[in-house]
Parts: C-alpha cells; sequence; structure tokens
C-alpha cells in the first residue's frame, strides 16, 4: 500500500470532514466553553456588563428544591419513557420481521410518526388531548377522558410520555429490525431443530444476539428524553402549573425568564455531566452482555 | 487521480458559497426590522409595513413576529444578544428598565409629539426620559356580553355593581336562571398579571403606592395574608371559581376557544381585557354588545377599586439605539410618524380596535362596544393604575400566575397561597 503522507491525509481530511468540524466548533465545542465561564458570572441574558462570582451558581443550583423536583420528574419521564419506547420498538420489530403480510407498508407507516418532529407533532398532540379526547369522553360518558390530560400534573406527564413512545417506537424499530435481520440464519435454523423455538428462541438466542441493538437503542432514547424541550414547550409548555416543567425547559426558564444566565447555565452543565455518566455508563455496561455468534 | 481531487475541491467550494448569503442593499435603501409583541395583531402591522413600502419605496419593512403568550421576552433577548436586534419594536413599558441603555431617548420637543393626549407620553417614561410611545389605550375589569345579561336582569347597569354582595347576588341570579355566569381564561399571565396584579395596584391611584406594596413584599416587611385588598379579591376569585363557565376543567386556557364561547353568549362574562376583540372581531358568528363591571372587592361602595376599571397604555414603540445606523434610526423615526399619526396610519389601528391615545384621530372613528366602555370609564376618570406591573417582569406573573391556578383547581388552599406569594417576592430584588 503506497503510504500517504501525513500532510495529503490532513489535507483529505480538511477538504471532506473540514465544514463539519467547522460546524460542530461553532455550534457546540465553542458555546459550550463560553458557556462554562458565563456560569461562574452573574450575567442577566441582557446586559453588556456582568461581574464574575466564583462558584456561588453551583451553590444556587444545589440548594434550588424547584431544580431537583423538576430533575425527579425528568427521571421519571426518562425512564418510563425509555422502558415503554423500546418494549413497543421490539415487539412490532418482531412481528415486521416474522413474515408477515404488508410488512413493509406497515414498517413505512410506524416510521411516519418519527418525521412528523417534535413542535408540530406537540401541537397535533395538545390538540388530541385537549379536544379531541375530551369530545370523545364527553359523547361517549368516559369519565376520565372528559378532562384534558394536560390539565392535570399526573396525567399530563403521561401525556408527554405517550407523545414520546408513538415518536419513537417506529425510529427505535427499524434499528431492532435491522438487529433482527442481521441476526444468522443458520444459527435460528440449529435453534429450531434443536427444539427451542417460540419464547424460548426469543429469550435464549435472538435477545443475547441483538444486545448491541439494545445498547444503541437505550441510548438513544435516554439522550433524547433527558435533553427533550420542544415536545415539552408545545405539548404542554409546563403546564398544569408548571408542573411538567422538565429540566431542559427549567434551564431555559432560568437562564432568560429570570434573567440568572449564570445559574441556568451551571444547570445546564450539571444536566450534561449526569446525562453523559448515565449514558456513557449504560454503553459500557451492556458492552460486556454483547454476544459474538 | 487529479480529477477527483479537484473535484472534491469544487464540492466544498460550493458548499462553502452555499453558505453564504449575499445580503446587498443598493444605495439610498434602508432595510429595518420590527418586533412585536402584540401577537394578535401580526397581520395588521403586515398590511401597515406593505403600505408603507408602497409610498416610501426605499424603505423596507421586516416583522418579526411572536405568538401570543409564547416566548417573547427570550426572543428579544436572543435578538438582541446575536447582534440581529430589531431596529424598532413595541414593547411593554416594564421592559424599557431592562434594555434601558440600548434604546434611542426621545426629543419630547418632536413636533408631531404635540398629537399626543395629555399624560399620555408618561407611558414610555422611565428615569424621566422617554423611550416610547404608546399607541392604544386598553382596559379590563369583568367584561359582560349584554344581549346575555339583559335576557336575565332587562336593563342592567352595570354601575351597581360596586359591592361584592352585589356581585354575588348578579351571579346567583344568572346562575339560577341557567345561564353560566362567567369564565376564568386559565392561563397564568391572565390570573397572574391581570388578576392578582389588582391587589397590587389598588393600593393607591399613583403607580408609586403600588410600587410600596411590592416593595414591602419584597423587604419580607408586609404579609400578603395580612392585606384586606388580597383577602377581598380573593374572596371575589373564590366567587369566579365557584361561577366559572369552564369549571370542569379550568386549566385548559384556549385563548381562541374561550374567546369564540364568549362571543356566541355561551356565558355571561368573562374576566379579560378589550384586547379580546382583535380575536372576537374578526369571528364570522359573535354578539356585538359588551360593556365592562367592575370587580369590587369589598361592600363598601365607596372604596376606591369598587367603581374603577383598569386603564393603561399596554404597549409602547421603541427604537434601537444599540445596533441600528442613524439613517436606519432616522427612517423608524419617520415609520413611526406614520404609523402614529397620519391619517393613514391610524386607520390599521382603528380597525383593529385599538383606542389611540392621539388629539387627531378622526372623531367618527366607531370603536367596538368593548374599547367604548373602557374609554368611558378614562373620561369618568374611573381608573385604576397599574404602572406598578413594571415590578411585573421576568417570571413575576408566570410564576405568580401558577400558584393562582394551583389555586383556581383547589391543589393549594389561601393559605398556601399567601405563603409561596410571600416566598416568590422574597426572591426577588428592588428596582
Amino acid at each position: 500500500m503506497r503510504e500517504s503522507s501525513l500532510v495529503r491525509r490532513g489535507g483529505y481530511f480538511l477538504a471532506f470532514n473540514g465544514l463539519t468540524l467547522f460546524s460542530f466548533l461553532c455550534v457546540l465545542v465553542i458555546p459550550f466553553i463560553y458557556g462554562f465561564i458565563l456560569t461562574f458570572t452573574n450575567w442577566n441574558a441582557i446586559s453588556d456588563a456582568y461581574d464574575f462570582v466564583g462558584l456561588q451558581n453551583y451553590l444556587t443550583v444545589f440548594s434550588d428544591k424547584e431544580f431537583l423536583r423538576q430533575f425527579l420528574i425528568t427521571l421519571k419521564y426518562v425512564v418510563v419513557s425509555a422502558v415503554l419506547c423500546n418494549i413497543f420498538a421490539f415487539t412490532i420489530a418482531y412481528f415486521l420481521t416474522s413474515g408477515m403480510r404488508a410488512q413493509n407498508f406497515l414498517r413505512g407507516g410506524f416510521f411516519v410518526p418519527n418525521l412528523i418532529g417534535g413542535i408540530i407533532l406537540g401541537y397535533i398532540w395538545k390538540f388530541m388531548f385537549a379536544n379531541v379526547l375530551t369530545q370523545v369522553g364527553k359523547t361517549f360518558g368516559i369519565a376520565w377522558l372528559k378532562t384534558s390530560f394536560l390539565t392535570n400534573p399526573d396525567r399530563a406527564i403521561w401525556a408527554m410520555i405517550i407523545v414520546t413512545v408513538w415518536q419513537y417506537a417506529g425510529y427505535l424499530m427499524m434499528i431492532y429490525i435491522a438487529g433482527f435481520v442481521g441476526i444468522p440464519k443458520d444459527v435460528q435454523e440449529a435453534a429450531d431443530i434443536d427444539g427451542a423455538y417460540g419464547l424460548r428462541k426469543l429469550f435464549r438466542v435472538t435477545i443475547p444476539l441483538m444486545v448491541p441493538s439494545f445498547n444503541i437503542c437505550i441510548f438513544i432514547t435516554l439522550s433524547r428524553t433527558f435533553m427533550a424541550y420542544d415536545l415539552n414547550l408545545s405539548l404542554t409548555n409546563g403546564a398544569p402549573y408548571g408542573s411538567t416543567q422538565l429540566a431542559a425547559m427549567h434551564v431555559y426558564q432560568k437562564a432568560f425568564m429570570s434573567k440568572q444566565f449564570g445559574v441556568g447555565q451551571a444547570e445546564a452543565i450539571v444536566l450534561f455531566v449526569v446525562v453523559a455518566l448515565i449514558s456513557v455508563t449504560q454503553v459500557m455496561m451492556n458492552k460486556k452482555r454483547e454476544v459474538e455468534v | 487521480m487529479k480529477k477527483s481531487r479537484f473535484l472534491a475541491l469544487v464540492l466544498t467550494l460550493l458548499m462553502l458559497t452555499t453558505m453564504v448569503s449575499v445580503g446587498a442593499t443598493a444605495e439610498g435603501e434602508v432595510k429595518l426590522t420590527y418586533y412585536s409583541t402584540s401577537a394578535e395583531v401580526n397581520s395588521m402591522f403586515e398590511e401597515m409595513f406593505a403600505k408603507y413600502h408602497e409610498e416610501n419605496p426605499n424603505v423596507t419593512i421586516e416583522l418579526i413576529p411572536t405568538g401570543v403568550g409564547m416566548g417573547q421576552q427570550e426572543q428579544l433577548q436572543s435578538l438582541y444578544a446575536s447582534g440581529n436586534a430589531p431596529t424598532f419594536m413595541n414593547i411593554d413599558p416594564a421592559n424599557i428598565l431592562d434594555y434601558q441603555d440600548k434604546l434611542v431617548v426621545f426629543d419630547e420637543n418632536t413636533d408631531w409629539f404635540s398629537n399626543l393626549n395629555p399624560g399620555a407620553i408618561e407611558a414610555g417614561r422611565v428615569d424621566g426620559k422617554v423611550y416610547g410611545l404608546p399607541f392604544s389605550t386598553q382596559g379590563y375589569a369583568l367584561c359582560y356580553n349584554k344581549r346575555v345579561v339583559e335576557s336575565v336582569i332587562p336593563g342592567f347597569d352595570p354601575a351597581t355593581i360596586n359591592t361584592q354582595d352585589a356581585l354575588r347576588t348578579f351571579f346567583e341570579t344568572l346562575d339560577a336562571a341557567g345561564v353560566p355566569p362567567t369564565m376564568i381564561h386559565g392561563a397564568n399571565w391572565s390570573v397572574g398579571c391581570h388578576y392578582l396584579g389588582l391587589v397590587y395596584a389598588v393600593h393607591g391611584k399613583d403607580t408609586e403606592s403600588g410600587n410600596k406594596f411590592i416593595e414591602s413584599l419584597i423587604d419580607g416587611t408586609q404579609d400578603i395574608a395580612a392585606d384586606p385588598l388580597f383577602q377581598g379579591y380573593m374572596d371575589t376569585y373564590d366567587m369566579l371559581v365557584k361561577y366559572n363557565y369552564r369549571k370542569d376543567d379550568p386549566l385548559v386556557g384556549d385563548i381562541n376557544a374561550d374567546d369564540q364561547a364568549f362571543a356566541n353568549g355561551e356565558c355571561a362574562t368573562f374576566f379579560m381585557g378589550d384586547w379580546m376583540w382583535s380575536i372576537i372581531g374578526t369571528l364570522e358568528k359573535k354578539d356585538m354588545d359588551y360593556g365592562y363591571m367592575p370587580l369590587p372587592w369589598s361592600n363598601d361602595p365607596t372604596a376606591f377599586g369598587n367603581n374603577e376599571a383598569v386603564v393603561s397604555m399596554p404597549k409602547v414603540m421603541c427604537i434601537d439605539a444599540s445596533q441600528s445606523t442613524p439613517e436606519q434610526q432616522a427612517a423608524a423615526m419617520d415609520v413611526l410618524k406614520w404609523m402614529l399619526t397620519s391619517a393613514e396610519g391610524q386607520e390599521y389601528f382603528i380597525n383593529a380596535g385599538f383606542s389611540m391615545p392621539y388629539n387627531n384621530v378622526r372623531k367618527d372613528a366607531v370603536y367596538n362596544t368593548m374599547t367604548q366602555s373602557i374609554a368611558a370609564y378614562s373620561a369618568a376618570g374611573k381608573t385604576i393604575n397599574i404602572g406598578c406591573f413594571t415590578y411585573l417582569t421576568g417570571d413575576a406573573w408566570a410564576k405568580t400566575g401558577d400558584m393562582m391556578l394551583k389555586y383556581t383547581v383547589g391543589a393549594i388552599d389561601r393559605t398556601e397561597l399567601a405563603q409561596e406569594i410571600n416566598d416568590f417576592w422574597k426572591t426577588q430584588k428592588k428596582h
């Protein structure tokens, strides 16, 4: 093989990746560093001047009961969404790789909700919960549908979970389908011949071989639901009375509406550290479970 | 080999050029941006700017619209922070405090300022200087649908509702006749800013009384539960909650649905300001006759607040000084002059139902009945001044509004509500 010089390789890298690297730096890295610096100030998001206040903002974060409460709500939302999303996605993928009729059409159908995207999705479902379901409840006399899901703090968080599952199940289903299709046929035949079929085959053969897909899907759901903002904004906007304000929205509100940018950014850093820790731990733990054929 | 490398370079350059937007303006052309927080009338501004551009082809004005109740403050902050500050804007007088060092100070001796009604220029005055000009007089109290009320109480006179007992009897009569007496719009800005704001504002006729009361809450020297105005207004609020048309699900807060229900006469009264006409006026099927009655807080018919409605100039137009050129500022000044004092410009506001505090508005302008009712309170001097609302900036109305919403559905009781309001104000700073 011809040895390429470092300069030549570097030149190719820059020519193809330079643009994306530049965008990544500008949009992610530089704001992150600048934001980190701002956590040590008392900037109010409007004026041109600010003072350095040391670690005071971090102390405020850890004594902010509101932030803790909303963090726990976010945690509940994340765990339940992750579990339900993956169960639904896996089940749908299982049936859509079993060779049933119209399975390609159904695959496309299940994927469509994912294409609709956060804000529009939120508004559509807001209408569904506030108007359509309540109308159904009133017409058919179903008591628990008569009031909107979105006006009760406990049900509103379930509304968010339902919409999240509806949105992501299709996307995750695609990954699981790829996982199913990637299981070698001879392993499956061997299992059938040896008498392991149905659920036994599922739990003893299929799922262990699917662990990489689980890994990816759980990582995706955890990181996306932790940072959920667009759905939060359009579906509930924190209502009723701020009870469904997830962590990202709390950060935004703290920084811009309460005009305590330093505190808000400090909360964002804390959130980032927690999410990074959870995601990396999860990936590392599951890497060990991956089975090679 | 050379061909593919060359191709790679060309592709990269193409990608780069598509990212650079070319924004050349020809000589003499001025491009302005206008940020509007009056979200109900975005289309009105668009039409106005199109008309202005027709008459002044070298001036193009782009509207930066916002949504009703949606993140308007944050949007303005990010516009400023990203270097895209609007050339001119309409904002709440409270926001002038935030952006004071970035706005143009108007010269009060400008010739066309003489068209302002006496006292109107105070709307945009902060620390002795004028930063903004008003374009509307708006107000709120308890709005009533004349047709619906008079079907139960013929010849109803709103001046008779000047005590809590009178209001209670009024609601009971309507309820007995099967007419939903009132409606609360379940949004934190309506109950936190407008309703709870009455508690602060009715302390006195001038802004200082309200400010002093809020400052005593910030100090911690005043417990809001010990304030008779708070208890009185909460007693009245309990009545509104009891007879709320939306009491099955009070927090839905769909502004279009609520306005439409009121316009159809599905309930007799509605706690909302006369700005709701900008939505109701566009409906095909609506009642036309409305009026305002006071929201009494006690049984003393002579007490201040029991006979009055809130009248204010809620929005002011300001020009940005920090990120605009002198040409843009001068052009914006001309646009303001056209919008606010020319017959053509004023026509747009009149058609949208805004009552303009200028003395050259055409005398035969007919306003909707809501605005007429508020104007009558203003003419009679029966007004509540809400200048202390400059304290209700940032997250004040959102947070206290959320507490009021919790109270509305019974998640907290009045003692807890008072405690939460006290705790909130103690975390705030004085201006």
